[in-house]
């Protein structure tokens, strides 16, 4: 069976000779289907840059990258959207709700992108609400939660159009411990349902959870711990 | 691209627009007061030429041809044979009655004469109207008290007048007019009848009666003018007026009266044709001018509110990049952020356009009652105000709408 992530020899630079900055320099990285990696590593060592391109919102500057079996670095932009809207489930450290919209449309606007009717897609949100444990939070703004509720609705949104892959960059980064471990014991739950799910994060308490970790040091895999 | 697609679409932009309200009223007041003063502007024009042509009607119809004496223009002294000429003459009259007879509907004469004018009660130099043919009718006259002139006044020159309404409390205050005798000049005129008082005011702007002149008339048989007022063995005319309803019929008809005046007049045109109705529309034309003056100016208003909206939209970009990004993350590609924004542009000055012709009857509506002019609308003026505005809308969202749908995913996310 093909592996969700199979990158190999990835390089990124930003900027040009004089002022390159070489974020990532030949990253070669699996990932199986139903895996709880953690990508941990100081910062500025490109943790957020891979985790850019391995979700298709930004192309590697070299090598090549095949997301659940398809080759995904030359795709053009159109198809870079339809694979993030079919395949990625974003989660992000800052939530990245809309704020004026209620909490069910934030988390129908996949399914939008992916033609799903109108009817449906409320269905399912209220449905994935209620999987991570926010059901009555469905016609509240964004505004009105709670960090740990926001961070729920944004997993709910990821996991709308059941991705191939979720990833999470730093998702307890805003949080006290005590939800950042609620939040982190959400994800070990939907792995446990068959997820992938990568999560970047400097929490070495958090990174023990997972199944496997991966350590990033300036833009190169420094060791991997099974 | 389905039907449904773009029912989605226009549902996430009316989504849009309502938890965007702010900025979305800011982004429409521009179309608004276009569209406002493209309506108002057509429909000021239209409520004063509506208020023009019911006074036309009152004047008693444009569908006239007046013939008038006029001197011929040339240099030096006339010669031997334009002096001798005599002018318009009771003769053309006669000569022309055989024209056209179904197109002509009505022809009066006139021969007026400046006369010392005296009652009992008053005495004054007036301008007296010697009158003849369908004259009162073709004028818009009518009577109060009394008879009119009959054809039998008309042809044995009889001695009788009637009076306006204001001409007859001039001379005879007590209201005793009709029936009394009145002095033009040395000859003596019975008061037959008195005419319908004339009422018409333009607007508040014009507040005069327009037909106070009217009113002062003094009417007597236009051959008691030319035979006892003023001994003319010619029977001259100062003006012959036929009434020709129909308006294609007009070309023919002058020149079909030329070729019988002319020879009448020894060849010369010593008299002037004048098409009363295409004078008319010919002045009505500067109120096309008008019309383009205020399509203009709603044309600069809609320019103005169009890049006053390209501004608010992007500067409100700028607070969207970040949702933009999101969206984008989710899965938007950039044509359908593109559609997006071009269907929430569309939809906004749908509405600010709705909201601009309320606006447009508003205003015109208190434009026309603060100058007195009973308000005209034409539906075509909604037509064009709301076009004009949806193309603006359309036009001037263009810009955004590529700028946003070229923005590249990573640095939307990221921008702050
Ligand atoms: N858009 C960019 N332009 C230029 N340099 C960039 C850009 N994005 C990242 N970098 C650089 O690439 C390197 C890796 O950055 P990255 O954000 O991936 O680090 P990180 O591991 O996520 O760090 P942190 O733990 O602080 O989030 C850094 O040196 C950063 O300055
Ligand atoms: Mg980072």
């Amino acid at each position: 069976m093909n592996p969700v992530i199979q990158t190999r020899q990835i390089t990124k630079t930003f900027g040009s000779n004089g002022t390159a900055v070489h974020a990532l320099r030949g990253i070669d990285l699996d990932v199986a289907k139903g895996e709880f990696l953690a990508l941990i590593g100081p910062s500025g060592s490109g943790k957020s840059t891979l985790m850019a391109i391995l979700g298709c919102l930004d192309r590697p500057t070299s090598g090549t990258y095949a997301l659940d079996g398809e080759e995904v670095q030359s795709l053009s932009g159109r198809e870079l959207a339809a694979i993030r809207n079919r395949k990625i489930g974003f989660v992000f450290q800052s939530y990245n709700l809309l704020p004026k919209a209620s909490v069910a449309r934030n988390v129908e606007l996949p399914l939008l992108y992916a033609g799903v009717a109108r009817k449906e897609r409320r269905e399912r949100a209220l449905e994935l609400l209620d999987q991570v444990g926010i059901p009555e939070k469905a016609a509240k703004l964004p505004g009105e939660l709670s960090g740990g509720q926001k961070q729920r609705v944004s997993i709910a949104r990821a996991l709308a159009a059941s991705p191939a892959l979720l990833l999470a960059d730093e998702p307890t980064g805003a949080l006290d411990s005590k939800t950042g471990a609620e939040i982190l014991e959400l994800f070990g739950h939907l792995n446990q349902q068959g997820n992938t799910v990568v999560l970047v994060t400097h929490d070495l308490g958090i990174a023990a959870q997972a199944q496997r970790r991966v350590v990033l040091s300036d833009g190169l895999v420094a060791s991997k711990e099974e | 691209m389905s039907r449904r697609l773009f029912r989605e679409r226009m549902n996430e932009a009316w989504l849009e627009i309502r938890e965007n309200l702010g900025r979305a009223s800011l982004q429409s007041l521009g179309i608004m007061l276009g569209v406002a003063s493209v309506l108002g502007g057509f429909s000021i024009t239209d409520s004063f030429k509506k208020r023009s042509e019911q006074l036309y009607v009152k004047m008693g119809g444009l569908d006239k041809l007046n013939v008038q004496t006029s001197p011929v223009a040339t240099e030096g002294s006339p010669t031997a044979m334009r002096a001798a000429n005599l002018g318009l003459r009771q003769q053309d009259r006669e000569d022309s009655a055989e024209l056209k007879p179904g197109e002509v509907q009505g022809v009066s004469m006139v021969r007026s004469v400046r006369a010392r004018v005296r009652s009992a009660q008053a005495d004054q130099e007036r301008q007296v109207l010697g009158i003849g043919g369908d004259h009162l009718a073709m004028e818009g006259y009518s009577v109060a008290q009394g008879r009119s002139l009959s054809t039998q006044d008309v042809e044995s020159a009889a001695p009788v007048a009637l009076l306006g309404s204001s001409a007859a409390t001039d001379f005879f205050p007590n209201g005793d007019a009709l029936g009394s005798i009145l002095r033009i000049g040395n000859t003596p005129v019975q008061i037959v009848g008195v005419l319908e008082e004339r009422y018409f005011v333009f607007s508040k702007e014009n507040p005069r009666n327009q037909f106070w002149r009217r009113n002062r008339i003094i009417a007597v048989p236009s051959s008691l003018v030319q035979r006892r007022l003023q001994g003319d063995v010619h029977s001259r005319l100062d003006r012959i007026t036929y009434r020709i309803p129909r308006i294609d019929a007009m070309p023919d008809f002058i020149s079909e009266l030329k070729s019988i005046l002319k020879p009448n007049h020894r060849m010369e045109e010593d008299f002037r044709l004048d098409d009363v109705q295409s004078r008319i529309r010919k002045r009505n034309n500067n109120g096309e001018a008008y019309n383009l003056i205020f399509v203009l100016s709603g044309v600069l208003a809609l320019l103005g509110g169009g890049l006053v909206n390209v501004n608010i939209q992007l500067a409100s970009l700028k607070e969207r990049v970040k949702e933009i990004g999101v969206r984008m993350a989710l899965g938007a590609p950039g044509n359908e952020i593109f559609k997006s924004f071009m269907t929430e542009a569309l939809l906004l000055t749908s509405l600010g356009g709705l909201v601009g012709l309320g606006a447009g009857v508003i205003f015109s509506w208190a434009i026309t009652t603060i100058l007195g002019v009973p308000l005209a609308m034409a539906f075509s003026s909604f037509m064009w105000a709301y076009l004009l505005a949806v193309v603006f809308g359309f036009a001037f969202a263009l810009y955004p709408a590529w700028r946003a749908s070229k923005l590249s995913p990573m640095e939307a996310l990221h921008y702050e």
